[in-house]
């Protein structure tokens, strides 16, 4: 826990003080999951605001304090589903954030002044998120959250309210997928650079 | 393409997964929040709450003029004078009384009995 159960309580019985200093004690953590979670760092104070709203209206619900850190990560989790949800929906909207970066990499290529490291970085993300795209989004975020973020099995049980086991299998799956996808797109390269 | 992914031994991919997911975790750290984070936050929050106490409002508005009708609709309907009944008794009553045994014959039909009788 960043905070402690009393400053919890506070902000659940309506302390506004309280909740500003919760908020302040998570707020880089929340960005940071949400960040890895989305992988789009344009949207991610949106989806983090939209956390916190949650967190603000639904915290009279919380039945004991011990339980804030899954809470919050379920509304992390929630948020963040909803976001990708809604990205799928609009699949319009990542043609046109497509043309967005390809005119970012040209203008890198043309030799304007585009961190390398900025590149390698973006690189990697895009090549993590198209990776992902190969499973659910409910199967991304609890992969995500237990390959990236390095979250416990016990720790995701927590979250996601469901046994063990049953998180493995679903973890086990998600991960040959993505496996799948990795050794595809590997094989793609190689006959590129063969051809 | 299928000769490719198999001469890639499963433990290599991964192990290059893992590097991957490692690598992500590193190009991705927490960001900074923008100073305008908590205050934005706070006008969100205010929105929704002066939204959800409009929509309190007018919850209480509506509940308060449906009970003003209900009970306007309940003093109308006790004061109003109970109905001009013109039938007092049942159908079934009414036709006991028709078809009584001794109820008088229609005088008609009894003229025209005794016309066939003579």
């Amino acid at each position: 826990m960043l905070v402690d159960f009393e400053l919890v309580k506070r902000a659940r019985e309506g302390d506004h003080a309280a909740f500003t200093e919760l908020v302040h004690a998570y707020r880089k953590r929340i960005l940071g999951t949400i960040a890895r979670l989305i992988g789009r760092p344009e949207d991610v104070e949106d989806v983090a605001q939209e956390v916190l709203l949650r967190l603000y209206f639904s915290l009279d619900q919380l039945r004991t304090e011990e339980v804030f850190e899954p809470w919050l990560y379920r509304l992390t989790v929630n948020a963040a589903y909803d976001y990708l949800r809604r990205q799928r929906r609009r699949g319009e909207a990542r043609m046109a954030d497509l043309s967005e970066q390809q005119v970012v990499l040209a203008d890198a290529a043309a030799g304007s002044r585009v961190d390398q490291e900025e590149q390698r970085r973006r690189q990697l993300r895009e090549t993590v998120q198209a990776l992902l795209a190969n499973v659910s989004e409910q199967d991304r975020i609890l992969l995500v959250l237990k390959e990236i973020e390095g979250l416990s099995l016990k720790e995701l049980e927590k979250i996601y309210r469901v046994n063990e086991n049953a998180l493995k299998v679903r973890l086990f799956r998600a991960r040959q997928r993505v496996l799948k996808a990795l050794a595809a797109a590997q094989a793609a390269t190689a006959r590129s650079r063969a051809g | 393409m299928e000769g490719t992914e198999k001469s890639q031994p499963a433990g290599q991919i991964e192990e290059e997964l893992s590097r991957l997911f490692a690598a992500y975790r590193e190009a991705c750290p927490d960001p900074e929040p923008d100073p305008s984070f908590m205050p934005r936050l706070w006008q969100r929050i205010e929105a929704e709450r002066s939204w959800g106490r409009e929509l309190r409002r007018l919850t209480e508005v509506l509940v308060a003029a449906a009970a003003a009708l209900s009970l306007f609709m309940g003093i109308s309907l006790s004061r109003r004078e109970a109905p001009v009944s013109f039938y007092t008794n049942t159908y079934i009553e009414v036709l006991a009384a028709n078809y009584a045994p001794d109820a008088p014959l229609d005088a008609e039909a009894l003229a025209a009995e005794q016309e066939y009788n003579r």
